[in-house]
């Protein structure tokens, strides 16, 4: 008996597996779920989402969504989501530095504010996904 | 009467024109193939949201969801279409369809606002407005280039934010929808604020959740995705029934050019036939004068 996790984004069905434990980023602190959960769901922050299965991890970079557990079967709604392997880190440090230099110009008064800094935060997930 | 090298000039000019309708069809029909194949992967996302919704909105008090800024519907002074188009021509009805289909609206809803802004995606909707003197608020060229999630999700936030903002009170979508690859139809969907009201579902009322920050809260987070989902499947389905469009034109243009050349054909030998007669003839002729 394990949990099964199902990632999906808005462009594709990124996995379908069955994991003995899964550890996400929610809102309110980072979280982990095994067997049994109570029934929970929880809006994501863009971070590091690691399931194991058969003692090995699995990490994916997730770029904030849901999350929901109930009868063992945990689903998360990801607006980007890819396995750490996936990742190119070169690419991902430079879509970092990018961010950062747009939010930077930007004011906290500036209406695209909130928008640029979770692109912020989201390229910074990447990135430190990637880089273990 | 046309010569013989008329004719096989024509004949020739058919064929090449032949050639690159068949091989525009063939490109359509890839690409057809791929946008489906986009559409079908957005599927189980596109379900779980809902469920998800509806699995929060069941939970709500009836008058607590309505009363979401996004669902609640208000005195609606000013309106936008956004009306998808393609970038390029040679695709049937495809443009023109949804384009008198905004017009239809425009004119049906005058009663309805004070005011109707158009927005346009794709070079094709603005071209045919502009051309009409129609004033066009906002153009979004380059969203059809490259279809990502991120554009729909771009084009969502920019009109929830004046939605809420006040700026507009009602925005629609004008597209194609897909229905196969020979039919389209031309639709225009309320875009905010949401219609639908996500109904309760009846199997995720029965499970007692934990919400994380709050119920309110993850449905203030989750009816942007909502909006944001339905953007992206308007121009989803309005690539796919481009594709779709444009195979079928780029078809019976193949199919037209066949029959032009076969006609063409048998007016050629016809023509040559009599020329080679008329030539005998000629021969014979001078044959009998000489004896």
């Amino acid at each position: 008996m394990a949990l099964t996790l199902d990632i999906v984004t808005p462009e594709r069905r990124v996995l379908s597996v069955a994991a003995d434990e899964v550890r996400a980023p929610g809102v309110a602190g980072g979280f982990g779920i095994r067997l049994n959960h109570e029934p929970f769901m929880t809006a994501l922050e863009p971070g590091r989402l690691t399931y194991v299965e058969g003692g090995r991890e699995h990490h994916y970079a997730v770029g904030g969504g849901f999350l929901q557990v109930a009868d063992n079967r945990v689903i998360v709604l990801a607006d980007t989501a890819e396995a750490a392997a996936d990742i190119d880190v070169e690419r991902a440090k430079r879509a970092f530095d990018e961010a950062q230099d747009r939010l930077l110009r930007l004011t906290e008064q500036d209406g695209h504010y909130a928008e640029e800094s979770a692109r912020v935060r989201r390229a910074a997930a990447r990135l430190s996904v990637a880089g273990r | 009467m046309p010569s013989l090298r008329d004719i096989r000039n024509r004949i020739g000019s058919v064929k090449s024109t032949r050639q690159i309708t068949k091989a525009m069809k063939m490109v359509s029909a890839a690409k057809l193939r791929r946008a489906q194949d986009a559409i079908l992967k957005t599927r189980p996302y596109a379900q779980l949201l809902e469920q998800t919704l509806a699995r929060v909105a069941a939970r709500a008090a009836a008058d607590e969801v309505v009363a979401h800024p996004l669902l609640a519907p208000r005195v609606q002074h000013t309106a936008e279409v956004v009306v998808i188009t393609s970038d390029r021509g040679l695709a049937g009805g495809f443009n023109s369809n949804i384009a008198r289909r905004t017009q239809r609206f425009l004119v049906e809803n005058t009663d309805r606002f004070e005011r109707v802004q158009l927005a346009t995606v794709g070079r094709k909707g603005r071209d045919f407005f502009r051309a009409r003197k129609v004033e066009v608020r906002k153009d979004f060229t380059g969203v059809n280039a490259a279809l990502t999630y991120e554009k729909a999700e771009d084009l969502a936030r920019e009109y929830t934010e004046r939605y809420l903002s006040g700026e507009v009170d009602a925005v629609f979508l004008a597209y194609n929808e897909f229905k196969s690859a020979i039919s389209q139809k031309p639709v225009v969907f309320q875009l905010l604020p949401i219609e639908t009201a996500p109904g309760a579902d009846a199997s995720g009322a029965a499970i007692d959740f934990k919400y994380e920050p709050s119920r309110e809260g993850l449905l203030r987070d989750l009816l942007p995705r909502h909006v944001a989902m339905q953007v992206w499947r308007a121009l989803l389905e309005s690539a796919a029934s481009e594709h779709g469009a444009r195979m079928s034109a780029m078809e019976s243009a193949t199919k037209n050019a066949e029959e032009m050349i076969a006609s063409l054909t048998l007016q050629y030998n016809r023509a040559r036939q009599a020329y080679v007669t008329k030539e005998l003839m000629e021969i014979v002729s001078g044959a009998e004068a000489l004896k």
